[in-house]
């Protein structure tokens, strides 16, 4: 595979994994150098007690514990986020945020965090990419669910709730400091959610491969991830309470969150994020429903990334790259029917009439840039659309 | 030798240029059916050039109207932008580019400002700058 002319890789979080690691979130937000801690979570969590060993933790460490907040639905909008703000100002602020759920906790906490260090008005003044010039106070990350990738990415997905979109914020400077992979904390996540979140982070790591900006680092990361999604999924799915199949996919989730966040994504995560907006769709699920076709949609134009894949999935070389690389896209929907995810769009409730205005606001989503194949005009997005439908 | 040699030269160069693209049939209507209010702010020399596009006006200088979107580069960065040699997304990383604003909105206009990357170095050599196509380091 030819170099690139030029590429940067970047790892701000520190990454822990273990068995019974939830409980040492209290030295590791000390050793962050938090004193005044906000909790974010949802009520599942909380309900699971997983909150309360979190403020134990921070409490025997002898950090304050502001608030916990444990209302974050499963998208957060930037209204929501403003008033978390506000509302901890009032208490005096947080010098650290927890985040411990999935993807939405994770991005909502980052969204927060933000505004308690620099304050201001969250679409106002931090609407962007790259924006800001400094660390942000201290964060650290406990991701519940093995797929989004947000416990050391750089990016921050919200809802507009006017728009019916997602907004992205980018910076390094989001990345949480700390990541604590505990794959107890996993072990109760039901099989449709084990299987939409595993195949979110399959296709981070594909779209990493594929991305326009992919870099040598980030694709050496995403095989890897590729590999041990391939071989864990479909247990993790199967028997929920496998703490190695669990374990497995946490740090393939995160290892796949690394790869992306540097070579970014592709128009896989652009239509996932217009479904997710405009359809209600969970996101992994989206990605999932979206991935083959769109795969189908590049294949020319990553035939090598393809035929790597597909060899992490264990198609073995035939000698013919473009043969290799289409019988990894069966690979991903044979994949995609062992966790048993609905594979059409109509099964999730997208209709057709919606195609227009995924397809449009599709266009406007960030990650087209990085996509192997430009996007010509949305008419394509409608043609691929059709397909999954 | 710098490409601009100063504020005065830039606007020089750079206004009628915008303007251009405002009068092209085939960019002008489809930038200004965005509806944005998307503003340049360059460095070295300092310059901000703001595309109006409810009012379909280009403005030079500060304003009191506040942009959807704007982008903030060095006019070396300018140059290889509209010269179509700039990668967008490793400009943002390496912060050679800083957008603010609504990034969906943003991501719509770039592609129809790429129809333009051809006519800046044709109106660079009918200004005399022909030279400054592929001498910009």
């Amino acid at each position: 595979m030819a170099l690139p002319e030029y590429f940067q890789f970047q790892d701000r979080t520190k990454v822990i994994y273990g068995q019974g690691t939830l409980s040492s979130v209290g030295e590791e937000a000390k050793l962050a150098g938090g004193a005044k801690a906000l909790i974010v979570t949802d009520k599942i969590i909380s309900k699971l007690g997983y909150a309360e060993t979190v403020a134990n933790s921070l409490r025997d460490a002898g950090i304050e514990v502001v608030m916990t907040y444990d209302d974050v639905p499963q998208d957060s909008s930037a209204t929501m986020i403003q008033t978390l703000y506000e509302d901890v100002k009032k208490l005096g602020g947080a010098d650290i945020c927890v985040a411990i759920g999935g993807g939405s906790v994770l991005d909502t906490t980052k969204m927060v965090n933000l505004l308690l260090s620099e304050g201001g008005d969250l679409l106002d003044d931090h609407q962007g990419a790259y924006l800001q010039e400094k660390p942000l106070n201290p964060m650290v990350a406990i991701p519940t669910t093995a797929g989004t990738g947000s416990e050391v990415t750089f990016a921050a997905v919200i809802k507009d709730t006017e728009q019916h979109q997602k907004i992205s914020f980018i910076s390094p400077f989001f990345a949480p400091n700390t990541a604590i992979l505990d794959p107890d904390v996993t072990l109760s996540m039901p099989p449709g959610i084990t299987a939409g979140t595993g195949m979110d982070a399959l296709t981070h790591a594909i779209e990493a491969l594929h991305s326009a900006t992919s870099e040598p680092v980030s694709d050496a990361l995403a095989l890897g991830a590729i590999r041990m999604i391939n071989e864990f999924l479909p247990v993790a799915v199967k028997d929920g309470k496998n703490v190695e199949a669990r374990g497995q996919m946490l740090i393939a989730s995160t290892i796949a969150g690394i790869a992306f966040t540097n070579s970014m994504v592709g128009v896989v995560h652009a239509i996932a994020h217009s479904i997710g907006g405009i359809a209600g769709v969970p996101h992994g699920l989206a990605n999932s429903l979206m991935l083959p076709w769109c795969m189908e949609f590049n294949l020319e134009y990553c035939t090598d990334k393809y035929a790597q894949s597909a060899y992490a999935m264990g198609v073995i070389p035939t000698g013919d790259p473009a043969a290799d690389a289409e019988t990894g896209i069966a690979k991903v929907r044979e994949l995609i029917s062992k966790t048993g995810l609905p594979t059409r769009l109509r099964d999730v409730g997208v209709t057709e009439e919606q195609f227009e205005d995924i397809a449009m606001t599709t266009m406007g989503d960030g990650s087209l840039f990085t996509n192997p194949r430009t996007v010509e005009d949305h008419i394509e997005i409608i043609e691929l659309l059709k397909k999954a439908f | 030798m710098p490409i601009f040699n100063d504020t005065e030269h830039f606007y020089s160069v750079l206004v009628p240029f915008f303007n251009m693209l405002k009068d092209d049939p085939g960019i002008g209507p489809k930038i200004f059916s965005s509806g944005l209010v998307v503003q340049f702010i360059y460095s070295d020399p300092q310059a901000i050039i703001t595309i109006d596009c409810p009012n379909k006006v280009i403005i030079q200088g500060e304003i009191d109207l506040k942009p959807t979107v704007s982008m903030s580069m060095s006019a070396k960065t300018a140059h290889k932008f509209w010269l179509g040699k700039l990668s967008i997304v490793i400009a943002l990383t390496k912060r050679e580019v800083i957008a603010k604003g609504p990034l969906p909105a943003l991501m719509k206009l770039l592609p129809l400002i790429k129809d333009s990357y051809g006519m800046y170095a044709e109106y660079l050599k009918k200004i005399g700058m022909e030279d400054k196509i592929t001498n910009w380091d």
